[in-house]
């Protein structure tokens, strides 16, 4: 089964990384810092993970810390009740 | 380096005028050999600079201001134009493009969008505007937009999904875009060039549209910060009611300021933090200086990043393989007589 941090590499690398090797994101690259993250492509990031994972992410909780990176993302969803394989 | 102060982007408005009146002037009678200027008047304080600039360069006689407002710009616009371009002598060209709009469904298809989010979403009734969240020194977020929508009995607010925030972007854009093709229509009638209102802190973070307010001939102010444009709008004559107007895209009728709307922080701290980051002045040294923590300019100092790439094709002529030096190559077959 894949894992949380599986998934959501996944749909960076085919979203944003269209083109360029899988290997240019780890779990710690910030998607600000690489540019990988605009206006409109942290709203499709968010309805994937609402979508994904059924979680509402509220405006207070749409901040760098809990969705800059894969690391953080799943340690995001963890503590919305989230477990390490995307089930809730 | 650049010692970095708070006076660090004052500039010298007299030789500032000489400059760019020497650069129109070059421009529009030598490089590209055109009778005069055209400035689209907006009501705001750079292209009233612009239209100064203009006059001191060519002459009023050689400048037409051409002032395009619709049925959402503030009323405050035009007439401040009018003003403007009166106290300058500038024969002026008014044309209400709202019918243009309505045609190309720039209303029907963002309040379509609108609707979407709040069914009962009046226009002539409520003022809706799209706006990105408060300063960004004062915390960290995404730049996510959100929608407000104004009623007669409170303001709402609304997170929007990426395919309509595109919906949005692209009707509300046809409103620059039109008035590019207005300016060109007269500019091209009387052999006249366009002159471009772009400053260097819009032109650095992508705040213009591609072929709209960005489809212009030249740039004489891209190089100044807008709190240099504010100084030379003191020096040059612009009235004071433009002057001591807020910067605004004027392009909803809920009213939006460049701030709420794209910049998250106003012009005074943008300019100066946008400087030292494009000077390479370390973080820490900047925050001495403007009294912030060192997290407040790294913050501004992503936000300005992450802007700039993603703008990067508004400043880019469009990738061909002429500019790759590949063109040629590919296209054409070797000729047999020269082969050996």
């Amino acid at each position: 089964m894949k894992s949380e941090s599986d998934i959501i590499k996944s749909f960076v690398v085919s979203t944003f990384l269209v083109g360029f090797p899988g290997s240019e994101i780890d779990d710690e690259t910030s998607f600000l810092d690489s540019g990988l993250i605009d206006s409109m492509r942290i709203l499709e990031l968010v309805e994937f993970l609402e979508g994904r994972f059924g979680v509402t992410i509220t405006d207070s909780e749409l901040i760098p810390e809990n969705l800059d990176s894969i690391r953080r993302i799943c340690r995001y969803l963890e503590s919305k009740g989230i477990s390490a394989t995307g089930a809730p | 380096m650049v010692t970095f102060n708070r006076e660090v982007l004052r500039i010298d408005p007299e030789r500032e005028t000489a400059r760019l009146r020497d650069f129109i002037r070059h421009q529009v009678l030598s490089v590209f050999k055109r009778k005069g200027a055209v400035v689209g008047l907006s009501g705001g304080v750079d292209s009233a600079v612009l239209a100064c600039l203009c006059v001191h360069a060519l002459g009023s006689d050689r400048v037409l201001g051409v002032v395009l407002p619709e049925k959402e710009s503030s009323p405050e616009s035009l007439d401040l134009a009018m003003r403007q371009a009166a106290l300058l002598g500038v024969r002026t060209e008014v044309v209400d493009i709202t019918a243009l709009l309505e045609a190309f469904g720039v209303y029907a298809s963002r309040n379509a969008v609108i609707r979407e989010a709040l069914p009962d979403f009046d226009a002539a009734r409520d003022r809706a505007r799209i706006a990105l969240p408060g300063n960004v020194l004062s915390r960290a977020a995404f730049n996510v937009y959100t929608l407000k929508i104004t009623t007669a009995r409170e303001e709402l607010s609304f997170r929007l999904k990426p395919d309509q925030l595109r919906a949005i972007f692209a009707a509300q854009n046809i409103k620059q875009r039109t008035r590019m093709i207005r300016l060109y229509y007269c500019a091209e009638k009387l052999h006249y060039l366009v002159g471009g209102t772009t400053n260097r802190t819009e032109m650095d973070q992508g705040f213009f549209v591609k072929y709209g307010d960005g489809g212009v001939d030249i740039e004489p102010m891209a190089h100044l910060y807008k709190t240099q444009v504010f100084q030379l709008a003191e020096h040059v004559g612009v009235i004071e009611e433009i002057r001591s107007r807020a910067p605004s895209p004027d392009t909803w009728p809920g009213g939006v300021t460049d701030e709420e709307f794209y910049f998250r922080m106003p012009y005074h701290t943008l300019d100066l933090l946008l400087f030292a980051w494009t000077e390479g002045i370390p973080a820490d040294d900047v925050a001495r200086v403007l009294e912030l923590t060192g997290e407040q300019v790294e913050r501004a100092f992503r936000d300005f990043r992450s802007k700039k790439s993603a703008t990067w094709d508004l400043r880019e002529l469009p990738p061909n393989l002429v500019a790759q030096g590949t063109a040629l190559a590919s296209a054409v077959e070797p000729n047999p007589s020269e082969q050996s």
